[in-house]
């Protein structure tokens, strides 16, 4: 793993080490902080918030349409006929339009959608003169509440798929760092640390090596200095050192010998 | 003296009216129908009354289709009476197809006045006011060549005759060009039946005048809640009004003048049925005005639009009451399209889960 | 998130159903045709006759060529004739709206941005 696993390509030096820690560090705060931003997204009150009002404003809106489909057959009811085509040949200008604002929600842009109503455009104000007339105003009416809620639902709807994108980015990022980045910092800090001790093991075993020799070469000069020591003694003092040698060995085997036999 | 004669020509076709109208739903029928739970068991309480058209519709029809198919069935009585009927009647009963024509060409204006296809424009038009001509109307790619198309072809040149030049049909709303259509229609159709030598000083004149002055009234009545706060002028109401019926014309000249709910209340006072639908239509609306009748979600108050149909409903049964007149025809056909609405309204309150308002179909038996 | 660049031109709602729904949305007054000599209407209306490359060819009109439009409604049982369309369609401009239809109750189990949602959370 260590050094085998995927690593950044650094020379592995005391210096990329800083590097690499402070990027680990980097990229831990940077985890943290988008971790949180996806579960503020997530979690709390903003994503399912808006996901529940969507599932309820859906549903909602079968109702709605419900409502209003049924004004319209009253229309019919009263019109005693089909207004379709001569509703659809009249349309002109939308009086009913969208306006588009941004919202802000964890630092994410969202648009919403603003429903108005133009003034002093009715193109359908005649449909019906004589007959129905005010069942097909009142029929606008209801329809034109039934947009006011589609159009709610349609902000909430944008909202929802550009919170999804930006939720899928940051936890993309988040994945990413967590999976990737911060192993891969990991295996690069590890791997100089082996790197950097693997050089310090060899840089011990030299000095050792090199302090050995030194010893060793002590060790020769001082032979060489006992050496010319004894033989500047054998010269002069030859007896001493060797009186000392003698006398003590030759003492502990006499008194081992004797208590042995107690035994 | 009218009596004596009738039955000569008219007498079998009488008969068979007299048998439609009492194959209508009754107010049991209706109770049952607002009792079901979904399109399939509503084809079901159908079943004795419509069947074999019914039978054709896939399980659990859309209401549109069921509309359609009910719709086939008056067609096709319609078509079987008109089949045998001769002489006066026969002329009587196209009168009433007219009010239909009107709508179809309204609609083939609109359709080239866009510069689409008329073509498939024929399914949309209402069978009854199917002429045979109608496809030729189809020709003509813009509004001159229909406009000569409808004098030379439809039996309705009299009704733009007079009123309208081809230019109107350019500028005009559609709106205003069918509704002056309509006051010629209903001012022929008048004419017609109280000058005509057959029927003249028959009951028929008699209950005819009833039924027609009230669709005048109604209409000059609609025209004038309707027009508030669009660009129709005052003058250029005042020319859809038609020029009878028991508002005309005190009634009429001050529903031109009104600018409000309350003028046109003040207009009808003087008969006592609209009286009392503004009194109760009043009550309920509040002084919002009429578009807040029926409150927009309130169940229970009736609209105006309700109140006269309910009227309607009843002049028509009270038709049956009288013998030797071809108005129980023009009953029967009233009578059977408000079957028809009360159908597809009942079958729309329970395709859309709204069962509250199911109740406010019109039965009058 | 380039689109949130060009949505402040979008105001106008498009909408692809049936006649009842088409003619209920008009009256509520989203009908616009622009001026000639394009004559561009924001509305289709689809029954048993209109086969279903009408409906895409709409659909990529008002969801790609146009920039004007803010909302597409859509009728839930037409959007399930371009299903592919609808599902492999992410742009958050212009929102795509499945409404219901008269004849077609709701199921929120077909609707493409109920999935998503459903998906996100793992349920």
């Amino acid at each position: 793993m260590s050094g085998a696993g995927d690593r950044e390509p650094v020379f592995p030096t005391r210096q990329s080490l800083g590097l690499m820690k402070a990027k680990l560090k980097g990229a831990e705060t940077g985890h943290n902080l988008l971790k949180r931003k996806s579960e503020a997204l997530t979690n709390p009150n903003t994503v399912p918030e808006i996901t529940r009002r969507i599932d309820e404003a859906k549903r909602k809106m079968g109702r709605v349409m419900q409502i209003a489909s049924l004004s319209l057959a009253e229309v019919t009811y009263a019109v005693g006929g089909n207004i379709g085509y001569q509703i659809q040949e009249s349309a002109k200008s939308a009086r009913f339009r969208v306006r588009a604002k941004q919202e802000n929600v964890s630092g994410v842009l969202l648009p919403a959608f603003e429903a108005y109503q133009t003034e002093g455009n009715n193109d359908f104000a005649m449909t019906g003169l004589g007959k129905g007339g005010q069942q097909v105003q009142r029929c606008r009416e209801t329809y034109a509440r039934a947009v006011e809620a589609l159009v709610e639902l349609a902000s909430l709807q944008t909202a929802f798929v550009i919170l999804d994108e930006v939720i899928k980015v940051v936890n993309r990022r988040v994945n990413a760092i967590e999976h990737v980045i911060i192993p891969r910092t990991e295996n690069t800090i590890k791997y100089i640390n082996s790197e950097l001790d693997e050089l310090d093991r060899e840089e011990f075993y030299r000095l050792k090596k090199v302090a050995n020799k030194k010893q060793r070469d002590t060790a020769a000069a001082d032979a060489e200095m006992k050496k010319k020591n004894a033989e500047r003694e054998a010269n002069g003092e030859k007896h001493k050192a060797p009186e000392v040698d003698d006398s003590t060995p030759a003492d502990i085997l006499q008194a081992e010998g004797d208590e042995d036999i107690i035994f | 003296m009218e009596g004596l004669l009738f039955n000569v020509n008219n007498g079998y076709l009488e008969g068979i009216v007299r048998g439609y109208r009492n194959g209508l739903l009754t107010g049991a029928n209706y109770t049952n129908m607002t009792q079901c739970e979904n399109i399939d068991d509503l084809k079901l309480q159908l079943g004795p009354a419509y069947g074999d058209f019914l039978a054709a519709l896939p399980p659990n029809p859309s209401t549109s289709s069921l509309a359609a198919k009910t719709t086939e069935k008056l067609v096709s009585e319609f078509r079987y009476v008109r089949a045998n009927a001769v002489g006066s009647l026969a002329k009587f009963m196209d009168y009433l197809t007219y009010g239909y024509m009107i709508d179809n060409v309204a609609l083939l204006i609109t359709g080239t006045l866009h510069e689409r296809d008329t073509r498939e424009l024929l399914d949309r038009c209402h069978p009854l006011g199917w002429f045979e001509t109608m496809p030729v109307l189809c020709v003509a790619t813009n509004i001159e060549e229909l406009y000569n198309s409808v004098l030379i072809e439809t039996p309705l040149a009299p009704y733009f005759k007079g009123s309208l030049i081809h230019q109107d049909l350019d500028e005009l709303n559609i709106e205003i060009v069918r509704n002056t259509l309509y006051k010629n229609y209903l001012e022929d159709f008048y004419r017609f039946v109280n000058s005509h030598p057959d029927m003249a000083g028959t009951p028929t004149s008699e209950v005819m005048s009833e039924l027609l002055e009230f669709e005048a009234d109604r209409r000059a009545i609609n025209i004038t809640l309707n027009s508030f706060g669009t660009e129709l002028s005052k003058a250029d109401r005042k020319k859809l009004y038609p020029s009878f019926g028991s508002l005309y014309p005190e009634g009429t000249l001050m529903l031109s003048r009104a600018d409000d709910f309350e003028g046109v209340r003040l207009a009808v006072e003087g008969v006592a049925d609209y009286k009392s639908f503004f009194e109760a239509a009043g009550l309920g609306g509040g002084p919002g005005g009429p578009g807040n009748m029926a409150g927009g979600t309130g169940s229970d108050g009736r609209s105006l639009e309700d109140m006269f149909y309910q009227k309607e409903m009843e002049i028509a049964k009270g038709t049956f009451t009288r013998q030797f007149t071809y108005a129980i025809v023009y009953s029967w056909v009233k009578l059977r399209e408000q079957e028809i609405r009360n159908i597809t309204w009942i079958a729309e309150c329970i395709a859309q889960n709204q069962k509250e308002r199911i109740g406010n179909y019109i039965s009058v038996f | 998130m380039s689109a949130q660049t060009d949505f402040r031109d979008r105001q106008f709602l498009a909408v692809i159903g049936d006649e009842d729904s088409v003619t209920g949305l008009l009256l509520a007054g989203i009908g616009h045709v622009t001026p000639p000599p394009d004559n561009q209407k924001n509305f289709l209306v689809v029954d048993n006759k209109t086969d279903n490359a009408a409906i895409e060819a709409a659909f990529d009109k008002f969801s790609t060529e146009r920039k004007d439009i803010a909302i597409i409604l859509i009728n839930q049982h037409v959007a399930d004739r371009i299903r592919h369309r609808i599902d492999t369609y992410t742009a958050a401009f212009p929102t795509v709206l499945e409404i219901p239809s008269k004849d077609h109750p709701y199921d929120p189990e077909k609707d493409s941005v109920l999935r998503r949602i459903r998906r996100l959370f793992g349920e």
